[in-house]
């Protein structure tokens, strides 16, 4: 118990005992997925948001075409979720996928309306982090109109260091919106111009 | 009574130089796992019950692909480009053949019998394949991959490789032929070890006949295992150990025996302890976090170099 991310991330962010946070996780579902399943598919409602524990997850969509598009990455203490599906109820129209096994802890709206109720700093808090979203989403937006393929794979190495090695570059592409061709362009450019010996 | 005095006094004193150096903990193979599509291994160090980093320092890390059958595949099977930093890696081929190559141009094969000591330490990026014409015929695929830790001081050193062939290995050959001692890197009795390594490190393969009997000696405090390869092995007259079997020694005595129940392939590691702080993710071991945060951001800004 003692030892979820969650409980460190959430008590060293608001005014909160300990104690509490651990009584409102303990009516949570800590789920425990193996690489490739889902989460969520398109189509279905989203009924949560997932904290992951261990572990790393994908949200993307896949066009018309069959080919997949990769909004983010969620590895350890990363959330993600369809706002839009868990907010707005709707359908979802993207999958959410587990690239490796994973924890994963599943926060309903009952769990933010106790915390938000037991902390009112917590709403504070949970504005910010909407916020914090809010600017990583437009962050993207500006950079896939108009960023180069190396500044946006420099952004991407600052958010995740370690995913490189965990992720087929494929993927890495996908989620920057560029050729697979183009990511080994530039990771071979850099290394022209970086590697020393 | 006096006689017997001196038989009790003549027991003891044989004790104290020749301390037996006794079996802790005999480990059977996990289940398997696959590195990359080609190795399909059981991970003994740092996973097992007991064999963690620190305890089994120098030797950091070790997966075993005990025998399998690999299918004819036209497209090599393997391990794709990735990075290491901060340690050596050891390749023991006991079946099959494996193709390498790195991010500075080198490369070759590792066939049967031969050992690889690649130095990352400042960092390599390579790939290890089934070598090509192997790969279309399949068959018996066996190895061992082993990590030996570097210290502080040499992690951030240059990069290199010690190709060792099978005929270059030197060996001790036991009485009346009943087997012989590879000794790849440290030392067994009188024969130096091929190999060269940063901080003491004995590495062995003992290939031992039906009924051949040996001992091995090591400082108490260094690290020891072994790993039985191929037959079956007793222990210190004592520990039946078969096959794909990972035996870890006690801190205390010196000395073992082991003896073959059948013809035995024995792989024995002992090593010194690097008494330093272990920080490990990945592909990279190094002393503290913010070294392995530089390693990741190294890697990401092609500071490795750069392979396909």
């Amino acid at each position: 118990m003692n030892d979820f991310k969650l409980i460190t991330f959430l008590t060293s962010n608001i005014d909160i005992d300990k104690h509490s946070i651990e009584a409102l996780i303990e009516n949570c579902k800590l789920l425990k997925v193996d690489k490739g399943s889902f989460l969520l598919r398109q189509g279905e409602i989203c009924k949560y948001s997932f904290y992951v524990e261990q572990g790393l997850l994908r949200y993307y969509s896949i066009d018309e075409k069959g080919k997949e598009h990769i909004l983010q990455f969620a590895p350890e203490t990363w959330f993600v979720a369809d706002r839009e599906s868990v907010y707005f109820n709707q359908p979802s129209h993207y999958f959410i996928q587990a690239l490796e096994d994973s924890s994963v802890i599943l926060l309903d709206e009952n769990f933010i309306t106790q915390l938000a109720q037991k902390n009112t700093s917590f709403l504070q808090f949970n504005n910010k982090l909407l916020h914090n979203h809010i600017r990583h989403l437009q962050n993207r937006i500006n950079q896939l109109l108009s960023a180069t393929a190396e500044e946006r794979y420099l952004d991407f190495i600052k958010i995740y260091p370690n995913l490189l090695l965990r992720v087929p570059q494929s993927m890495v592409a996908s989620y920057l919106g560029i050729t697979p061709e183009s990511l080994s362009r530039v990771r071979k450019d850099l290394a022209a111009k970086n590697f020393k010996r | 009574m006096h006689r017997l005095a001196v038989i009790a006094n003549f027991t003891v004193e044989n004790f104290n130089t020749m301390a037996i150096k006794n079996v802790e903990l005999v480990m059977s193979p996990r289940a398997p796992h696959y590195v990359g599509d080609g190795f399909r291994v059981h991970n003994f160090i740092p996973g097992g019950y007991r064999l963690d980093m620190q305890r089994m320092n120098p030797f950091i890390m070790l997966d075993y692909n005990s025998k399998f059958y690999f299918t004819p595949s036209d497209k090599p099977r393997g391990v794709s480009v990735h990075p290491h930093r901060g340690f050596e890696t050891v390749t023991i081929a006991y079946k099959g053949r494996v193709a390498h190559q790195d991010s500075s141009g080198g490369g070759g094969v590792i066939a049967e019998g031969d050992v690889q000591w690649m130095t990352a330490a400042s960092g390599v990026l390579h790939k290890e394949y089934h070598e090509e014409n192997w790969s279309k015929e399949g068959g018996d695929f066996q190895m061992v991959q082993l990590w030996v830790n570097l210290p502080a001081k040499d992690k951030m050193s240059n990069p290199k490789y010690q190709a060792l062939s099978n005929k270059q290995i030197n060996r001790y050959t036991l009485e009346n032929n009943s087997g012989e001692i590879e000794v790849i890197a440290g030392q067994y009795k009188n024969v130096q070890g091929s190999a060269s390594t940063f901080t003491p490190v004995h590495l062995l393969n003992a290939k031992l006949n039906k009924e051949a009997k040996t001992d091995f000696s090591f400082p108490p405090q260094y690290n020891t295992a072994a790993l039985v390869v191929e037959g079956s092995v007793i222990i210190n007259e004592t520990e039946e150990v078969p096959a794909d079997h990972f035996v870890l020694f006690e801190n205390d005595g010196e000395t073992f025996t082991v003896k073959a129940q059948e013809n035995s392939i024995v792989l024995i590691l002992s090593g010194e302890s690097i008494n330093e702080p272990i920080a490990a993710h990945g592909p990279f071991v190094m002393n503290t976090n913010a070294e392995l945060m530089q390693a990741f951001d190294d890697y990401n800004k092609g500071k490795f170099g750069y392979l396909e």
